[in-house]
């Protein structure tokens, strides 16, 4: 990730340096500005019609993957523009209302990156996965899916608004523990004994909802998003994150109906198999990140 | 304007003589290797013409003989993409049209193919294409995580196109009826298209 910040030193003339170097270096990044600003680092001229338009950098790439712009104007408070390899281009919108198309470019902009940090999130797809296997379909999924995104969105809003708090670290950690909890659960219902979430799985996909929700949050945390543009971004994000999940619900839905309609099914000896899967994988991401926290003390 | 049959099929087929590389790197800069391993060959349509072809052949002899493809089909791709740097760049383009022209004409003849032999089938069309796959990867991309993409939509596309076909033709159809005479006549486009495709590749 790289900070680039512009001052306003008058108006429509900029001065403008690397808070935050990128890893591949400042001088490599193919930075484009709107096509009446001149810029030569440190200094930019936008002339009387300032700074407003499209920014580009397009060789953003795995090496960096997001760069956040901040305009700090002469009058009226900073701003803050997020270009990321998902929307490489992003509106400048001025200090004056924004416009229909500085709308769309926000949207395109969050909803692109709420369904890159879903389908990035092995974590999330794991949970999401073991809650299919306990509940089956019909409208006990619909309810469960519906309860993990009630949770994830109010956690998410409260906690991108700073209602709420919770260390990376140990969040992540507990992510990764509240998939082992999935995994004993499958194990159980395999055991033919109910378990909590074969009783109640809208509750404890909500309750877990609201702990991933929190780390969904971790994502917009640091791109120092300006605050009037915070509940826009967090509606779109979430979009993103809803059709990422969505696409993936699906997705596993057909492939248990395909493997129905072949007659494929785990064999006995096998059906623990997946089960102890899950929780080996989320017990080696629970002790990697529990490693984190206790580093970082 | 009418469309004629043949013109539309060598427009298929020089298209399909006409692919290079796969551009699926903008995916993969934007979320990594596994999803350019699992995007890749969607990109790419001798991937999609081939694999969706297995997949109805399998699909028309059965559940009972086409889920051996579950695990055979991804263990070929497997196989074929660490082959990869044995084959190098060498063309798999006269091997695809070989392959698409010979499961046309099995589906087109409603042929009854021996379980043992239907794996064969899809495994060496697997080979062929994940060897096709590997051989476009460059030094950066990390190998382990493309595998384990390409696997999982090999997986993906063959077991939903088997149980498509299973639900659309079921085996209780006679030969006569539309639906056994629509997937005959799908085989017997897709054998043109490979019969044109290696005249293509043969002529050039």
């Amino acid at each position: 990730m790289g900070v680039l910040e512009f001052r306003e030193v008058r108006p429509g003339a900029f001065v403008g340096r690397w808070s935050i170097e990128p890893s591949i270096g400042a001088s490599r990044v193919d930075l484009r500005m709107p096509p009446h600003c001149f810029l030569r680092l440190p200094e930019m001229n936008c002339g009387e019609k300032g700074l407003v338009g499209p920014i580009t950098i397009s060789n953003l790439g795995s090496n960096m993957s997001v760069v956040l712009i901040k305009v700090i104007p002469i009058e009226g408070e900073p701003r803050s523009y997020t270009i990321s390899t998902a929307n490489p281009v992003v509106s400048v919108l001025g200090t004056g209302a924004p416009t229909l198309e500085a709308w769309v470019e926000l949207a395109k902009t969050y909803v692109n990156y709420g369904i890159d940090h879903i389908l990035l999130g092995a974590d999330h797809l794991l949970f999401v996965l073991g809650l299919i296997w306990i509940v089956g379909g019909g409208w006990r999924l619909v309810k469960t899916i519906t309860a993990f995104t009630i949770g994830h969105s109010a956690s998410l809003a409260a906690a991108a608004f700073g209602l709420i708090g919770v260390p990376e670290r140990p969040l992540n950690a507990c992510i990764a523990l509240s998939i082992a909890f999935i995994g004993v659960e499958i194990v159980k219902q395999q055991r033919g004994e109910t378990g909590l979430t074969a009783r109640y799985p809208w509750i404890v996909a909500f309750t877990f909802g609201l702990v991933h929700g929190i780390g969904f949050a971790g994502a917009l945390a640091g791109l120092g998003l300006e605050r009037r543009l915070l509940p826009a971004a967090l509606l779109f994000f979430n979009v993103g994150v809803e059709i990422g999940q969505l696409a993936f619900v699906l997705l596993v839905l057909a492939l248990i109906w395909a493997h129905r309609r072949l007659d494929a099914v785990v064999p006995r000896w096998g059906e623990a198999v997946p089960a102890y899967l899950i929780g080996s994988v989320s017990m080696f991401w629970f002790f990697g990140r529990l490693a984190r926290v206790f580093a970082a003390i | 304007m009418k469309l004629k049959p043949v013109r539309v099929l060598m427009a298929v087929a020089i298209l399909l003589t006409g692919t290079s590389a796969a551009d699926a790197h903008v995916v993969a800069a934007r979320l990594g290797d596994f999803y350019m391993g699992a995007s890749h060959p969607l990109t790419d349509l001798q991937d999609v013409v081939l694999w969706i072809a297995t997949g109805v052949l399998a699909g028309t002899l059965g559940a009972s003989k086409g889920r051996w493809l579950i695990p055979v089909f991804p263990i070929g791709l497997l196989v074929g993409l660490s082959l990869a740097p044995v084959f190098g760049t060498v063309s798999t383009q006269l091997a695809d049209a070989t392959m698409m022209l010979a499961i046309g004409m099995l589906l087109a003849a409603a042929a009854q193919v021996p379980t043992l032999v239907l794996c064969a089938i899809a495994f060496a069309v697997a080979v062929i294409r994940g060897a096709a796959n590997g051989a476009e990867l460059g030094p950066e991309t990390d190998r382990l995580l493309f595998a384990a993409g390409l696997a999982c939509v090999g997986y993906g596309v063959v077991t939903l196109t088997m149980a498509l076909t299973v639900v659309f033709k079921r085996t209780s159809d006679s030969v006569t009826s539309w639906r056994a005479i629509a997937v005959r006549a799908l085989g017997g486009w897709i054998g043109a298209i490979g019969l044109m495709m290696a005249s293509l590749v043969l002529a050039s």
